[in-house]
């Protein structure tokens, strides 16, 4: 439950302690790459391991046995949900869970702000992001214009930095 | 032809998505925005659901996602999309893994992804406080803000200074403070 860095110690549990298949070091090394490629971190930390252990086929493998509970779950809850979509406590109790929701977003930047926001070009690239963002232009384009963006800027001072 | 759109548009969060869990949620609302699958409310329940189900949040919200669109295929249709683009990726950098993680543009481009991808989130943030809670309707100012909603948020922004960040808590305030305005509209309290 939650995603994310949940799944580092029911690996260390479930593949380093009680079947000996990888080392904990490798787990390690294993969530910090699925964090460096795009995608949800938990589904890349599964193909990683499942690629190690047994090529292409482990790592859908992994993928099918990490996504089949909560597959299972979302279609049960989701058909019980529209039948119950129009009921009024339902609506109420909804109500108070999309505010908790909209609090849930700031929090989640919060928590990343540290490591995300390290200097004068971060900061300078959240605000116009945001701005960009907020008047609706479309993630992908805004996250390959960062990238861009992410690039150059490190050329450049790197650059700089060489002539030194 | 809708499976088509469907697998195009999570086969995006796949490529461009960073972060897992939140960070695919600003996908899914410019998804809302543009085809209108589901609506920002919709989108809000799938998330609290999503949340406490067991699995990746971000996982779980592309099936919610693809079931609300069309039904089952469309639940595995967006859960497939949304991780092909991870698996491809996964297989090609296994071998480089080590030499990947140290060069100079993966490092470059994480270093702006970062702060890019908590924009996003905080977007979102302020697209659902302008859903929920300040909606510009009136030209008076106290006419937009929705008071019952603007006190839960100013209650749950105190608390979260006092508690450390676990979503279920303030998923499970939100309910019960929902319950409570529900007899309240019972018992008429506010008019």
């Amino acid at each position: 439950m939650g995603g994310g860095y949940v799944i580092v110690p029911l690996l260390n549990s479930e593949l380093v302690e009680k079947n000996n298949w990888i080392t904990k070091e490798d787990v390690v090394d294993f969530y910090a790459m699925g964090q460096c490629v795009p995608g949800i971190i938990a589904v890349n930390t599964t193909l990683f391991i499942g690629y190690k252990l047994r090529g292409k086929t482990g790592a859908l493998t992994a993928f099918f046995g990490l996504i089949l509970p909560p597959f299972l779950a979302i279609i049960f809850l989701a058909s019980i949900l529209m039948k119950f979509s129009d009921n009024v406590i339902m609506n109420d109790i909804f109500w108070g869970v999309n505010i908790a929701i909209v609090i849930l977003m700031f929090l989640t930047v919060k928590e990343v702000w540290n490591t995300s926001i390290v200097d004068k070009f971060t900061l300078f690239l959240f605000s116009f992001i945001l701005i960009l963002s907020v008047v609706g232009v479309s993630p992908s384009i805004s996250i390959v214009l960062a990238g861009i963006l992410g690039i150059i800027y490190n050329l450049i001072k790197k650059i700089k930095e060489d002539r030194l | 032809m809708i499976y088509l759109l469907l697998f195009v548009e999570f086969f995006k969060i796949g490529i461009f998505s960073f972060g897992g869990g939140y960070a695919t949620m600003p996908f899914l609302y410019h998804i809302s925005d543009t085809y209108h699958w589901f609506s920002y409310e919709e989108l809000s329940r799938m998330l609290a659901i999503s949340s406490i189900t067991p699995g990746p949040v971000g996982l779980n919200v592309a099936t919610f996602a693809g079931f609300k669109t069309s039904g089952i295929l469309g639940s595995i249709d967006a859960t497939l999309a949304i991780m092909i683009p991870s698996f491809i990726i996964v297989i090609l950098i296994s071998k480089i893994l080590k030499k990947f993680k140290d060069n100079f543009y993966t490092k470059a481009i994480l270093y702006a992804l970062r702060p890019a991808a908590a924009a996003m989130i905080a977007a979102v943030g302020v697209r659902l406080f302008k859903t929920y809670i300040f909606s510009i309707k009136n030209v008076s100012i106290f006419d937009s803000i929705d008071i019952k909603a603007f006190m839960l948020f100013i209650l749950l922004v105190l608390i979260s200074l006092k508690l450390k960040k676990d979503p279920l808590v303030y998923l499970l305030i939100g309910a019960f403070f929902g319950i409570i305005l529900h007899f309240g509209h019972i018992l008429n309290l506010f008019a």
